[in-house]
């Protein structure tokens, strides 16, 4: 029994991350309808900050919030010079972005030296409840993502900005004729989606440590669950996020990690092909 | 002996490579003494070693190693009154990179002899461009599973005989018979952990289970979770970076030291103490051929440990884990070979080689076992205390490698 | 995504004219690379004569990209799947039942990559319903990835390792090592596939590509199985990464888990979109320029030359995604001729 419990919070928390990571990548396929390949950089560029600011003697807690904004920052700015160049052609755009992030991932590699580096938790140590123990910190990954899926859910339904990202994407050229800049709306969702996956970065570092090819390995899980859940709404990158960061996270517990490894992935393509659409289909929220 | 035999091989060996370098740039880490064109030029050593990557840690300490040991060797004198000038190469934790690389040290820069290669996979994907297409000495200076009997390839870290049968049965003592053995898949876990579990069924222990994860697994939370609830003693770890440092915080989060359980690691050195806070693996044993504890009790090991820290401060630390003891094991006995040799080709030098010794290392004096291409030298045991290592027990005298 | 088309009024005299564009640069630029990669050896060290070889080796596996890219507009991620699954399983030959032969490994490799490709196109492009180009891409990227982290986790193949030292190919009692021999042999092979790959497309198949590229429910309406040719370049394309993966595997003398994997498939991407897709040459240039390029920064700027690569194919893909033949080709050729060439006064059938 206490097996279980365990592995239920181990698979929420990573389940947490993942959905962190992919909902930024599924917000931008979704609005601009481009797959950003340069996704697991920006979570590299969360991860780097957050040791930076760590190293230049702050707490880690301070380069954990900087980063987001320092990251959604570096987004506005590549939105603006390069990415929407891209808007017309997908594939383009896959391979331009991707261009971007081996930049990304060769300058940070360059500057932390190649090496893997690890960074303290702000909260370290473990809640001990009866005879179990869960590390503090997953915890608090946990109710950070929670916060932040309520806080954007909220800011979608109720503001009126978020009001008119519904309308860009729900019909582009209807609200572009009804006088919603689209344009700026794009280049702020951009932001929006590279600075969630600064923030991933910054809470996973601990965890992780950091290492130049930190944000290759949340690419692909990236993909296929937003594949899976479905382009074009909100629901559907966090449905497909938690399904694939359920199923990663616990599959291992019950075969060999290889297998459970590989397995996710086939189930997913298979999943796919035969419901293209993914979970939630239809666009708006 | 001095020998200026100036062949014309060596001359065009030299010219195509000069034409090579200006065609190609700088090229690779190439440190060349002054004196490098005297009489029969420079003797050519081959370093390549992994200067970044997840091993990168070890590699940059092996490089170090190398050039503080070329830079002694040629202030007194050179080797053969002929300078050696030292050629590095970056394998980048990469074995597809490593072999390009390793190439250039064989076919472009025709080096005499080539020392490197961390992880047996790196070892492996590298020693037939160096051995057999390359046709050229390599040495390999790290701790590893056994069994590497190829012609030409001389091995200067410790074997599994080295490292367990002495430090198991002290951890049966210091730690319980329960043992689990977490280990990253690839070849050097899969074959310590058949002479490991050899060693501690036959003095009473129990292997619980035996696992294998992909090198860059970072979640272990089910290995966790069973390591606990199967009350193991001691865990036999080989999870190597970047997986160890995420799986010892996670056992730490779980209370496995708080409830008296016992980690090792017998590659855990200086530098990966680094890797966790020193809370989250205190206690750790660890059974190497140096220690830095060494240095109050051991002159010769003060003596290199200075050198070396006088020369490269920073953080990449000579430690025997890191391969940076086998690095200057395997440099000094070369040098050694070279001069009963007195010419620096493949099979001189490797018939000196063959029962090559040296009175001074890191640790305590090290000699080959002829025949058997591996090195006898001393072990001890230690754990972590603090951030630092307490040496709790010292092997007799040289210890036997056992191996071919 | 702005198209150079360069339509240059050329005076009917004037030979080589085409209708409505410049000359037939096309079959120039063949025979130049042609000589330059035939001569190269005679100016090159032993060393870079092996480099070279690896890069051929690369060309051909661009070949399979560019087939279903350039041609049938399938954006397929997985290309070192067929590669790699060669490569491994000619080492396994290899390794366990000891054989080297050129005769064996060359038509093994040939066949699982075929059959490879087969399988995969089959499920992932046949079907009711068409599959989406993202789709296919992350399709063929999920398979890759899957097979990489399976070679990675299966000690019978080696685990992380691979399988190293792999005995150097045999034709006949003659053992094939590293030098000009093989260098010669891999310009051989890729010459061959090169011309069969280059009547493939100008044929009435390669004419129902085309139009499948460009317009595929047009050419469904047509009554093209455009499934059906979808899955024969697919398969095609797979054999001739397979044919490459074997010659990889026996040239570096070792397998492992990347050769499989999703970086090196986006690797053969980026050289077919630097080189220019639907060309052929065009994959060809690209390739031997990314790796001379890649070469010369590695020696040179060795600690920032990924960026640098990394910014030169950004702006390619973004000023010139067309890719570099689009330098000297104008878009009429490379969109090309099909059939026996007309005469003058006719139009070609493209």
């Amino acid at each position: 029994m206490d097996t279980l419990f365990i592995a239920l919070f181990e698979i929420l928390s990573f389940g947490a991350i993942v959905v962190l990571v992919v909902l930024g990548l599924g917000i931008i396929a979704s609005m601009m309808g481009i797959f950003n390949f340069a996704q697991g950089e920006f979570v590299l560029l969360g991860a780097y900050i957050t040791y930076l600011v760590h190293s230049a003697g702050l707490p880690v807690a301070v380069g954990m919030v900087a980063a987001p904004f320092a990251v959604g920052a570096l987004g506005l700015v590549l939105e603006r010079l390069v990415v929407r160049r891209f808007y017309a052609a997908p594939i383009v755009a896959m391979l331009g972005t991707y261009a971007l992030g081996l930049i990304i991932r060769e300058s940070v590699r360059g500057l932390i030296g190649g090496l893997y580096i690890s960074v303290p938790e702000p909260i370290g140590g473990s809640i001990t409840i009866a005879t179990l123990h869960f590390a503090t910190w997953r915890f608090v990954i946990v109710i950070i993502t929670a916060l932040v899926m309520a806080g954007s859910y909220a800011l979608l339904a109720y503001t009126s900005f978020g009001l008119r990202i519904r309308a860009s994407l729900e019909n582009p050229s209807l609200a572009r004729v009804s006088g919603i800049s689209t344009g700026t709306i794009y280049s702020v969702t951009f932001a929006f989606g590279a600075a969630l996956a600064g923030l991933a970065g910054a809470l996973i570092v601990p965890v992780f440590s950091l290492f130049a090819d930190l944000g290759i390995r949340f690419l692909i899980q990236g993909f296929v669950a937003v594949m899976v859940g479905g382009v074009g709404s909100f629901a559907g990158p966090v449905a497909g996020a938690s399904v694939i960061g359920t199923l990663s996270a616990a599959l291992p517990w019950v075969m060999a990690p290889v297998i459970a490894d590989v397995l996710v992935f086939v189930l997913a393509i298979i999943f796919i092909r035969f419901r293209p659409q993914g979970l939630v289909s239809g666009k708006g929220i | 002996m001095f020998n200026s035999n100036l062949s014309r091989r060596r001359f065009l060996g030299n010219f195509a490579f000069t034409s090579a370098a200006i065609a190609t740039g700088a090229g690779s880490w190439v440190i060349r003494p002054e004196w490098a064109n005297a009489g029969a030029g420079p003797i050519k050593l081959g370093i390549a070693t992994d200067l970044t990557g997840p091993i990168g840690y070890a590699g940059n300490a092996d490089a170090n190693v190398a050039r503080m040991v070329v830079k002694e060797i040629n202030n007194a004198g050179g080797l053969l009154g002929r300078p050696i000038e030292l050629l590095i190469e970056d394998t980048a934790s990469n074995e597809s990179v490593a072999v390009g690389n390793v190439r250039k040290l064989i076919q472009r820069d025709k080096v005499d002899m080539v020392l490197g290669g961390i992880t047996s996979s790196m070892r492996n994907a590298i020693k037939d461009v160096i051995v057999a297409r390359g046709k050229t000495l390599y040495i390999y200076p790290q701790l590893y599973e056994g069994k590497e009997c190829t012609p030409y390839l001389f091995c200067t870290g410790p074997t599994p005989a080295q490292q367990c049968d002495e430090f198991i049965p002290w951890l049966i003592k210091n730690g319980g018979k329960r043992f689990a053995l977490p280990s990253a898949n690839y070849v050097w876990p899969h074959t310590l952990n058949v002479y490991a579990r050899k060693v501690i069924e036959s003095n009473g222990g129990e292997v619980i289970f035996e696992e294998y994860y992909p090198l860059d697994q970072i979640d272990f939370s089910s290995t966790v979770s069973r390591i606990i609830s199967n009350k193991v003693d001691v865990v036999f770890n080989t999870v190597i970076p970047p997986g160890v440092g995420p799986f010892f915080k996670q056992l730490y989060e779980a209370g496995f030291l708080k409830n008296g359980g016992r980690l090792s690691c017998v590659y855990y050195d200086e530098n990966t103490l680094n890797i966790n806070q020193a809370n989250e693996i205190e206690g750790l044993a660890s059974c190497l051929d140096y220690f830095k504890a060494l240095t109050p009790e051991d002159p010769a090991s003060a003596k290199i440990q200075a050198a070396y820290e006088k020369q490269f401060p920073g953080k990449f630390l000579f430690a025997a884990g890191s391969a940076a003891t086998g690095t200057y094991r395997g440099l000094k006995l070369w040098e050694a070979a070279v001069k009963e040799a007195g010419k620096v080709d493949r099979d001189s030098v490797a018939a000196a080689l063959d029962h090559a010794k040296i009175a001074e290392g890191p640790g305590g004096p090290a000699e080959m076992v002829p025949g058997k291409h591996h090195c006898k030298m001393k072990m001890y045991t230690a754990v972590a205390k603090g951030g630092n290592y307490d040496i709790v027990a010292r092997s007799a005298g040289l210890v036997d490698p056992k191996e071919c | 995504m702005r198209q150079d088309t360069r339509v240059t009024e050329v005076p009917q005299s004037l030979p080589f004219a085409v209708p409505g564009g410049r000359r037939r640069m096309l079959p120039v630029t063949e025979v130049v690379v042609l000589v330059i990669l035939t001569l190269a050896p005679l100016a090159l060290q032993d060393y870079l004569t092996v480099y070279a070889t690896r890069v051929l080796i690369l060309c051909l596996f661009a070949l399979s990209f560019d087939l279903v890219w350039g041609y049938a507009g399938i954006m397929s991620f997985g290309q070192s799947l067929f590669f790699g699954t060669a490569g491994y399983s000619v080492a396994l030959i290899a390794r366990d039942l000891d054989i080297a032969s050129i005769f064996v490994v060359i038509p093994t490799g040939v066949l699982i990559g075929f059959v490879g490709a087969l399988l995969l196109g089959g499920f992932l492009l046949l079907g009711r319903h068409p599959s989406s180009v993202i789709f296919v891409s992350l399709g063929t990227m999920t398979g890759a990835y899957a097979a990489d982290r399976l070679a990675r986790g299966w000690y019978y193949l080696g685990g992380q390792n691979g399988i190293p030292s792999i005995q150097s190919m045999t034709i006949g009692s003659y053992e094939l090592n590293e030098g000009p021999v093989f260098y010669y042999l891999a310009l051989a092979i890729l010459l061959i596939v090169y011309l069969l790959c280059r009547f493939l497309v100008r044929s009435q198949f390669g004419l129902a590509l085309a139009g499948l590229r460009e317009n595929e429910q047009r050419i469904a309406f047509f009554g093209y199985k455009v499934q059906h040719l979808k899955a024969i370049i697919f398969a095609l394309s797979g054999a001739v990464a397979g044919l490459a993966g074997t010659l990889y595997a026996f040239h570096e003398g070792f397998v492992w888990p990347n050769m499989l994997g999703v970086v090196m498939s986006t690797q053969v991407v980026l050289y077919v979109l630097f080189g220019g897709a639907g060309t052929l040459i065009g994959a060809v240039i690209g390739t031997v320029v990314v790796e001379a390029v890649t070469f010369w920064l590695s020696n040179s700027y060795q600690d920032i030359w990924p960026i640098i690569l990394g910014i030169l194919l950004l702006l390619v893909i973004m000023f010139r995604p067309a890719g570099l033949i689009s330098l000297v080709l104008g878009e009429r050729e490379r969109v090309g001729n099909f059939g026996r060439s007309r005469q003058k006064g006719g139009h070609g059938a493209a």
